[in-house]
Parts: C-alpha cells; sequence; structure tokens
C-alpha cells in the first residue's frame, strides 16, 4: 500500500483474526492432541507472515485485493483442517499456496493491456488446446483427467482464458466490416463462437454445473461490448439477447437429461436417499450449527460426500455457524467488490473485472443457494473455500486479474525497440 | 465463554474486512497522483470549462454519454479517441464526419504534445499541462 501505516495496520489485523480464529479451534474444537492445532498455527500465521513480506516486492497501487485473497486462504485452510476433527490439511494447504502464486501471474501477465491484446491469438488457441485436451484425455462424457496421485479439471482453466479472450477484443469494438449488408465485428463472432462451442461441449460431457458460470462471464462482458463506447448503448439489442438467452434457457430444461430434469424439480424431502441426500442432511446440519456453530471438527457432515467442495458452505455452517459460513461469503463479495472503491482506468480492465465478478458471484451462488435447496444442486465449488486443486489455481489467477485492474499499467511492450530507432518525433505543421 | 469467543473471532473478521476496505478507500487519492504520473499530469480545456483525463480510452463526442461532450452540431455523436501509453496521449478519429485537426493538420492517429489545439468541427481544445486551481 502507498501508506505503509495502512499496510502495517491490514497486516495486524488479518493475522490477529486468524490468530482469533485458530484460538477458537483451540478452545471449542474436537482434537486429539495439542499437536495438531500447533501444525495448523505455523502453517496460517507462517503463510500469512511470508506473503506480508513477499507483498511488497511487487510494486502495487494498492494490495486490499492481496489481503482479502490472503485473508480468506488463510480461513479457507483453518476450516478444511477442522471438518472431521482438527488436523492440518496439507493438500488444501499446498493448493492454497498454488491459488497465492497463480494470482501473481495473472497479475503480471494482465496489468498491461497493450501486451495481452498482442497475444489475443494465443488466448484463442489456448482455449481451444484445452478444449482438444479434454476430448483426448479425460475419459467417457468426463471432465477430468486422472493422473494417479491427482485430478485435474482442464475444463476450470478455460474460465479466466475466457475472461481474457472477451476484455481483449473489447477494444476492437470501433473496427466493423461490412458483410451481407451487415456491421459484423471479427472479434465478437469469434467470442460468440468460442463461448457456443464450450456450452455446447459442456453439455455433451454432463458438466451442466459449469455452463451458468461461461454464460454469466458471456453476458457481463456481452452487457460492456454493446455499451462500447459508453454511448452506444442499445436498448434494443439488449431486449432481444434477453429474449434469445430466456428461449435458449426453456429448451435447454426441455431437452435436458433425465438426472438434470429430476434435480430441478425434485422435492428432496420426498425423497432423502437419493436425489435430496445431499441437500437434506445439508440443511439439517445448517439448522443444527445455529448462529455458533457446534464447534470446529464436531460435525456430522463430514460424512457426506463432497462435504469439502459441493456443501462446504453447509459443513461450514455446522461446525463454524451460521454467522461465521456469512461472514466468509461477505469476505468473499468484498473482495470481488473491490474494483468499486478504485474504479479500472480502462474498458480492458473494467471488462476483466466485470467477467471475473460475473464468474465468482455465479459460483458463490449455485453453491450456496444449492446447498440451501434454493435452486437445483450443481455440484459448482465455492471459490477459494471449496477444496479442489484446479478451481484454487483458476481462482488465484482471476484474483491476479483484479488486482491487476486496481494497479494497471499504460506502457507499449515495444516501446524500447521504438525509443532505439526512432527517437522523438514532432509532428511538423 | 466459548460461544463469546467464537463471536469475537466472527467480529473480528468483519472488523479486519472494514480495515482492509478502508485503507483501499484511503488509498484513493495517492492512486490519483500515481495516474497523474501515468498521464503526464495534463488536461483538455476549453473557452469555458476544463475536461479531466481520469482514465485510458477517453470518448469525446456529441452523445449525451460521451466522457467528454460537445454539444455542437458539427462535432460527431462519437468522433475521437483519447489513449495514453508510456505517459503519452493519443488521439484518434473513430469515425467523425468533419475529422480532426492537430495544430491546424488533420489527422487519423497522433500523440498530442503539450499546449496542441485540436479542433473538432468548430469546437477548439486545448491539450495542456494540468493546472493546480
Amino acid at each position: 500500500m502507498s501508506n505503509p501505516f495502512f499496510y502495517f495496520l491490514s497486516c495486524v489485523f488479518v493475522a490477529v483474526s486468524h490468530g482469533a480464529m485458530l484460538f477458537n479451534v483451540y478452545t471449542n474444537g474436537k482434537y486429539d492432541s495439542i499437536n495438531d492445532i500447533i501444525a495448523l498455527c505455523v502453517a496460517v500465521i507462517g503463510l500469512d507472515a511470508v506473503y506480508f513480506i513477499i507483498m511488497p516486492f511487487f510494486k502495487q497501487r494498492t494490495y486490499a485485493v492481496d489481503f482479502m485473497l490472503l485473508f480468506i486462504l488463510n480461513m479457507s485452510v483453518i476450516f478444511q483442517s477442522c471438518f472431521g476433527g482438527v488436523h492440518l490439511d496439507t493438500k488444501h494447504f499446498i493448493t492454497c499456496i498454488a491459488a497465492l502464486v497463480s494470482c501473481r501471474i495473472g497479475y503480471v501477465l494482465c496489468r498491461n493491456h497493450r501486451w495481452i491484446q498482442t497475444k489475443k491469438k494465443f488466448l484463442w488457441a489456448g482455449i481451444g488446446i484445452l478444449l482438444v485436451v479434454i476430448l483426448l484425455f479425460t475419459g467417457d462424457r468426463s471432465m477430468w483427467i486422472d493422473l494417479g496421485f491427482m485430478s485435474i479439471q482442464p475444463s476450470e482453466f478455460i474460465k479466466p482464458l475466457l475472461v481474457l479472450a472477451c476484455a481483449t477484443s473489447i477494444a476492437e469494438q470501433m473496427n466493423k466490416h461490412e458483410v451481407h449488408g451487415l456491421n459484423i465485428v471479427y472479434d465478437n463472432v469469434i467470442i460468440f463462437g468460442i463461448v457456443a462451442f464450450v456450452i455446447v461441449f459442456q453439455w455433451w460431457c454432463r458438466d451442466l454445473g459449469s455452463i451458468p458460470t461461461f454464460a454469466a462471464i458471456y453476458a457481463s462482458c456481452f452487457f460492456l461490448r454493446i455499451c462500447y463506447p459508453k454511448a452506444k448503448f442499445s436498448r434494443k439489442t439488449l431486449i432481444i439477447a434477453g429474449s434469445v438467452v430466456g428461449i435458449l434457457g426453456i429448451v435447454a430444461i426441455i431437452l435436458a437429461p433425465a438426472y438434470v430434469k429430476d434435480r430441478i424439480f425434485a422435492d428432496i424431502w420426498s425423497d432423502p436417499d437419493a436425489n435430496g441426500y445431499q441437500q437434506t442432511k445439508a440443511l439439517i446440519a445448517i439448522a443444527e450449527g445455529g448462529w455458533l456453530g457446534k464447534g470446529p471438527g464436531k460435525g456430522f457432515l463430514h460424512e457426506i460426500f463432497a462435504y469439502e467442495s459441493d456443501i462446504v458452505f453447509a459443513t461450514i455452517s455446522e461446525e463454524w455457524g451460521l454467522l461465521f459460513a456469512i461472514m466468509t461469503v461477505i469476505v468473499l463479495i468484498l473482495m470481488i467488490a473491490m474494483p468499486l472503491v478504485n474504479p479500472p482506468r480502462s474498458y480492458y480492465h473494467g471488462t476483466m473485472c466485470a467477467g471475473v465478478c460475473a464468474a465468482f458471484t455465479m459460483q458463490m451462488a449455485l453453491n450456496i443457494f444449492g446447498s440451501c435447496n434454493m435452486i437445483p444442486f450443481t455440484g459448482v465449488t465455492l471459490p477459494f473455500i471449496s477444496a479442489g486443486g484446479s478451481s484454487m489455481v483458476t481462482s488465484g489467477i482471476m484474483t491476479g486479474m483484479l488486482v491487476a485492474a486496481q494497479s494497471p499499467v499504460f506502457k507499449n511492450p515495444s516501446a524500447k525497440q521504438k525509443k532505439s530507432s526512432s527517437g522523438k518525433k514532432r509532428r511538423t505543421a | 465463554m466459548d460461544l463469546a469467543i467464537c463471536a469475537a473471532a466472527a467480529a473480528l473478521i468483519d472488523i479486519t474486512a472494514l480495515i482492509i476496505i478502508f485503507a483501499s478507500y484511503s488509498e484513493k487519492h495517492s492512486g490519483k497522483k500515481v495516474w497523474g504520473k501515468i498521464t503526464s499530469d495534463m488536461e483538455l480545456t476549453d473557452e469555458s470549462r476544463i475536461y479531466n483525463l481520469e482514465c485510458d480510452e477517453i470518448l469525446i463526442g456529441r452523445h449525451a454519454s460521451a466522457d467528454i461532450r460537445l454539444q455542437d452540431m458539427s462535432v460527431s455523436r462519437y468522433h475521437a479517441m483519447l489513449n495514453v501509453t508510456d505517459g503519452k496521449w493519443m488521439i484518434t478519429d473513430i469515425g467523425s464526419k468533419s475529422g480532426i485537426f492537430v495544430n491546424g493538420v488533420p489527422v487519423q492517429h497522433t500523440r498530442l504534445y503539450e499546449n496542441d489545439v485540436i479542433t473538432l468541427g468548430s469546437k477548439r481544445l486545448i491539450f495542456r499541462k494540468r493546472r493546480k486551481n
């Protein structure tokens, strides 16, 4: 932070908050040995300290998003390490470090839009390569690659690439080409084609839970696209687009596979041992947890499938209480709302922020409302809180994009070469 | 007592989030200084008012929602775009009818220097260093 006092204050409060959570684990948690708690404390406070030292080496205008990210990640480490009994979840701890590293990578790659706009075609190619990888290396109509010691979900990596593809093409809105009497922007056609293909592909792979996230990214970018530049807002286009989306949604429900229809129209309480199994258990756990929970490690939900990912909101609610669960979600929302405090300075950074916010918001909504039976259960992860390496790394990259939008760089990537060859040229009248 | 610790921890999370937001908000002023450095602290002005250059990609036109609105029929609705790179401002014609003239020379895309006079239709703008007041 430009103000060292606030940097120090933020460091202290982040560390103290984590300390308070760890003290809560010590007083209220279920553990076999005090060594389990010591290991957790060393991991959490150690990661805090290391990141506090590393952060200033990256010269940024603000570190607010970084602080929020570190804050959430270590909360996540504490939550995950307490499910079913206190014990440091080493795998989750490593994926959190991976998320921090990928955040740095995302920041460095995305801060200069002049540079990344020259790499636009690589982004499109990257999405294509990922789709081919999914086709060739995953199982039968699956989205996972099993490496034995770990599994990777390549489709997760399409999300940041799609956000970047949308953001880098926003400036092309002025380059219209007349084709058969229609004014067409080639980039728009390409982006639409990519999104349509990804969604159809997800449908074919039966990973319907991710479709709303991709659709949300495209919808936010589409909205900004028809507003670019600001003056060119077209209400007519928006109404047409909204109608098309509505019709497509109805068609999708009609054509959906039987198991999806079951989930959409299922009454979970009449079928608690099959379709409603996870949701009924999740709702019971939330109710039993109350406002302040049963205590870390004292719940029963860790015995249910996907307790640490798909229904993690309910697991936190049970052990830590609804207050903690809501607080965690609020911190997540505040992190993605940071661009409202320090607004982006270009359409590229604005589009990038909108895409990231749309993706995170959709994922949070699907996970939390799905756990609470307010919408059909989709099995989407809660960013940074759910366990899962692929999700954690892509969420880290997307947070890096938010950081980049807060501390942008406006430099020409080839400025050095030009400087040496041409020098300063003054226009003459 | 145990519940009090749990509630205190939850309250601390809240306070920490607020402190980070407050810190971020306090950086708004220093952020403006940094932006001033990035953009060489320039501004546009005409006879009646001063236009701050607050972001990259500034649209100049007659339309109500243009970043810099020039209410003159000789100015197109979407006339020109200003961009900043390496502290240098560039102006680009985005399909205007009357074109852009910088110091009397018609241009499509060019760099702007201090005290350049930009003519859009019958409107004249001066590109100059930001004045303190």
